[in-house]
């Protein structure tokens, strides 16, 4: 393992499905700091299908910001480190460009082993396009149909606890091997097989020599315990093949990358479970990744990471489908000014059309912004589905307690001001108790990842940094009450002057304090009888220190849920109300 | 620095050399042969899709064990069976047999079972426009080239055919209306800036029009074209866009020949655009359109974002500093020279090459 002595310099890249990024780390006083970061369109897909493109373009982003040569002559990466300066001393590399690995699921279980593979299949690019299970009531001939007209990219095998169930189990793996049979054998699909693992040595000789199968160790060992973890491995080089078929360039990354080329995904989930450790273990951490073409959700309670890649939501090709997963009334609730559904329709097929577009004006950013607040609440309903109980969406329709909230994605980290992107995280999460909204603007969180295998201390060290910004401290009180009626009193004490702030907030009002980031306070927060902001009951006051940030002290009192008014003018005024409460518009 | 290039290129030109590679969904079998000329409406591959599966329990089927079961099948995977054919059997005093329920291909035997691929539906892939044959896999694909005008679409409803077009309205920003429809344009494709209504495309239904290309229509209207027996492209996008005058020009100075349109998938297909061919003769070779294209001064361009939403334009310089826009958002641009509208400038992200 490298450490700060040896790897003092690295550069990490990722590949997403519109943008290439390079950000470049370096020692400074001692300490891991981003240094600069680069840019440049995706050239996965047509019509180059070559990642090598987008990345070199990046990483020339970042020549032109620092003077480092980065690459020889020969487009090679220099590593490590020259005595003139040129190169890195480690590269990591991630991407979650590339095709949809379509995926057909075959288990034993709805309940138990189908349930734990369909959560794998959902924490990572896969394209569930077939589910068969033994309580599939179809014929065998049409489950066999149905694997064979999915053209499959990957079969994955599930089912059967260790010493469990063997004879139904291998009767799904002749049915999977009869369907591979028809299957053109230059487009078989790769078969992983994670289920009862004394069933893995005959698989070679029933499946045969000839087929593409992997076993990995079994994804439901015993009826309660979910092993994932090296399943998803197994996955994850699934993954790869079927990109590294459809695009060149990832190979060279992998070969920069010492091997260990990864998903943005997993890399993205490896930030929040680290950071679930070290924040309050009362709470979850949460982050929200919107791309283009997928929106991850990472919730991460005390290392147990819940990791949700929703693949048919994003704001570039995927945005279209918002309109199935939920519909054009909810995203234009959230729209400051009226508009009608056709030109909300346009607008939402234009951009799955030009999915690297920027609004240039502003009534086009906030129909941009519109979607983002739809679309992370959206995919955050079904990532909760996943959720430990009592956080999951069963147990309780509010937001649990997070802390921190991290959004990402390109129309947050555009976003014209921090609040904007602050209010977009508010309507979309609707966080409760007292929580810090974070910003990273620049994606850093996939590649902190990536490095943390290499050099632990490059992602502690960042995370501490400015490369993240802190919006504020966000209070959001939970209960009922009416409009207008008191649900809190509070006082604000700097740490840095004596100008207290007391004050008390109203049911329905989005409020904010000044508290600059770098600065803390001492806030007590007194609710009325019936409202909980998070110290343990509904009533029950409190004080804690506070971190100030680039919005400041949020106090959000507008309920939970969020629920908008139904008179369009009333919602229109509103909308533009909390635009300026929170200080996005003049 | 790197040259900077925008992938994002829709080729709009009057003559150029088009190629494209046909694929079947399934190896199948090649009709045509290398140098063959062919029509847009031939068959040049074909394949059965969609197969039907019957899995035939030979055990129980003669009433065997399953032990026994393998020694009574008479037929070997691969093998070409008819329906009622007898695939295992006779067996015992009522000489009980297990018959194909179907014309088929026996796919798989294994452990005293049968698996028998019925025939699927027949998959005939055609050549999409006049061309010549340059190159085939042998199995699944099949590449023609041809020579002519090029007008890649952003949108298509998924059909493909061919006809002879004819331009419908007074210019580019003029709609698709049922008044202007009458019989003179049966079997005609339709050029027309845009179509905000079903009504007309309705009704070039009952003209048995061979399809409509249009500037843009409202998104809406989306369920309807899926519908429709004949290809739908659009140039633009949805809404009410007229079509960009390069492509308008185009098609109006080719009123009266064929027009082959490949209206391609529903939303964004890596790689494959819904588009219109115009074959035309070339007395001199003509290259192959570039599918990179740098940003530099001269470059055109089409804007597709407001304020300047489908305009076309040509980059006057590329702007060594991040501009701010009305919204707020910050990024990198070129200044760009709009047609009848002066300069402006606009992010990078927010143009296609047009070429």
């Amino acid at each position: 393992m490298s450490t700060i002595l040896d790897a003092e310099t690295l550069l990490a890249v990722d590949v997403g499905t519109v943008n290439t990024r390079a950000s470049l780390f370096d020692v400074v006083d001692g300490r891991y700091r981003l240094i600069a970061t680069g840019r440049a369109p995706s050239t996965a897909a047509a019509p180059l299908y070559d990642v090598s493109e987008g990345v070199r373009l990046a990483m020339d982003q970042i020549r032109t910001v620092t003077g480092r040569q980065l690459v020889d002559e020969s487009d090679l990466l220099i590593m490590p480190v020259t005595s003139q300066g040129s190169g890195v001393d480690l590269f990591v590399a991630t991407g979650s460009a590339g095709p949809k690995v379509r995926t057909v699921l075959v288990g034993l279980m709805p309940g138990v082993s189908t349930a734990s593979a369909l959560r794998m299949a959902e924490s990572t690019y896969l394209d569930l396009v077939e589910v068969v299970n033994l309580l599939d009531r179809r014929k065998d001939e049409d489950k066999i149909s149905a694997i064979v007209s999915a053209q499959p990219d990957l079969i994955l095998i599930v089912g059967g606890t260790d010493g469990g169930a063997q004879t139904s189990v291998m009767q799904l793996v002749d049915l999977v091997t009869m369907a591979t049979e028809l299957i053109p054998r230059s487009q078989r699909p790769r078969i992983i097989f994670a289920g009862n693992q004394e069933l893995a040595p005959q698989l070679g000789q029933r499946i045969g020599e000839h087929y593409d199968i992997a076993v990995a160790p079994n994804a439901r060992p015993r009826l309660h315990h979910e092993n994932l973890t090296q399943a998803r491995l197994a996955i994850g080089e699934a993954i790869a093949e079927v990109r590294s078929k459809r695009a060149t360039g990832f190979d060279e990354l992998d070969q920069w990358a010492g091997g260990t080329l990864g998903l943005t995904a997993d890399a993205y989930g490896r930030v929040f479970r680290y950071l679930s450790r070290i924040y309050d273990p009362e709470k979850g951490v949460l982050g929200i990744d919107v791309g283009a073409a997928h929106t991850m959700v990472a919730a991460s309670f005390e290392g147990d990471l819940r990791l949700s890649v929703d693949t048919e939501l994003g704001l570039g090709s995927a945005v279209h489908n918002i309109l199935r997963r939920s519909n054009l009334e909810r995203v234009m609730r959230w729209l400051p000014f009226e508009i009608s559904v056709s030109r909300m329709r346009d607008y939402i097929f234009n951009k799955a059309m030009n999915p690297t577009t920027v609004p240039t004006t502003p009534d086009d950013l906030a129909l941009e912004m519109a979607l983002t607040r739809e679309v992370i609440r959206v995919a955050l309903l079904k990532a909760r589905e996943s959720w430990p109980r009592g956080k999951d969406l069963a147990s309780t329709w509010v937001m649990p307690p997070a802390e921190p909230i991290i959004g990402s994605g390109g129309s947050l980290s555009r976003a014209p001001s921090a609040g904007m992107a602050a209010l977009a995280l508010l309507d979309g999460v609707q966080p409760t108790g007292v929580t810090t909204l974070v910003l990273d603007p620049h994606n850093l969180s996939a590649s902190l990842g990536a490095a943390a295998g290499a050099v632990p201390l490059l992602s502690v060290h960042v995370l501490e940094s400015g490369s993240y910004v802190s919006l504020g401290t966000v209070v959001s009180p939970v209960g009922q009450a009416r409009a207008g009626r008191r649900v809190l009193t509070l006082r604000l004490e700097p740490e840095d002057s004596n100008e207290d702030i007391a004050g008390e907030i109203r049911m329905g009002q989005l409020v904010v304090l000044p508290l600059g980031q770098g600065s803390y306070s001492r806030l007590t927060l007194r609710p009325e009888r019936g409202i909980d902001v998070g110290f343990g009951a509904p009533g029950k006051a409190g004080a804690l220190r506070v971190a100030g940030g680039a919005v400041g002290l949020i106090i959000d009192a507008r309920g939970r849920p969020l629920e908008l008014p139904d008179d369009p003018a009333v919602r229109l005024e509103l909308n533009d109300q909390w635009l300026r409460d929170i200080g996005a518009k003049e | 620095m790197s040259e900077m290039y925008i992938t994002s290129v829709t080729h709009v030109l009057p003559m150029t050399t088009i190629r494209r590679q046909r694929l079947l969904p399934v190896p199948g079998s090649i009709t045509v042969r290398v140098n063959e000329k062919v029509q847009a409406a031939d068959v040049i591959a074909q394949a059965e899709v969609n197969a039907r599966h019957y899995f035939l329990d030979i055990a129980r089927g003669l009433g065997v064990s399953v032990s026994e079961a393998p020694r009574h099948i008479r037929c070997q995977a691969g093998e070409r069976v008819e329906a009622g054919d007898v695939i295992a059997g006779p067996v015992g005093v009522t000489r009980r047999t297990v018959r194909s329920p179907a014309e088929g291909r026996v796919a798989v035997v294994q452990d005293g079972k049968v698996l028998l691929e019925a025939r699927g539906e027949l998959f005939q892939l055609r050549a999409g426009f006049p061309g010549v044959v340059i190159g085939t896999d042998g199995s699944q694909s099949v590449t023609i080239e041809a020579s002519g005008a090029l007008i890649q679409g952003v949108w298509g409803n998924g059909v493909q055919e061919f006809g002879v077009m004819r331009v419908v309205g007074d210019g580019p920003n003029d709609g698709l209306q049922t008044n202007q429809l009458d019989v003179n344009l049966r079997g005609a494709v339709l050029i027309a800036g845009m179509c905000d209504h079903s009504a007309p495309l309705h009704q070039a239904t009952e003209l048995s029009v061979r399809g409509v290309i249009l500037g843009s229509m409202p998104s809406d209207l989306i369920p309807v074209t899926r519908r429709l027996p004949y290809p739908v492209l659009l140039t633009e996008g949805f809404g009410q866009r007229p079509m960009n005058s390069v492509a308008f020009g185009i098609f109006t100075s080719n009123v009266g020949r064929e027009v082959a349109i490949d209206a391609g998938g529903a939303l964004p297909q890596p790689g494959q655009r819904p588009e219109a061919v115009i074959p035309l003769p070339s007395s001199r070779p003509v290259s192959l359109p570039d599918d990179v294209v740098p940003i530099k001064r001269g470059v055109r361009v089409r804007i597709l974002k407001p304020p300047y939403l489908g305009e076309v334009g040509v980059i006057k310089q590329v702007l060594k500093n991040i501009v701010s826009y009305p919204s707020g958002i910050r990024s990198r641009s070129v200044e760009v020279e709009i047609e009848g509208l002066g300069s402006a400038n606009v992010p990078i992200e927010n143009l296609e090459i047009l070429q």
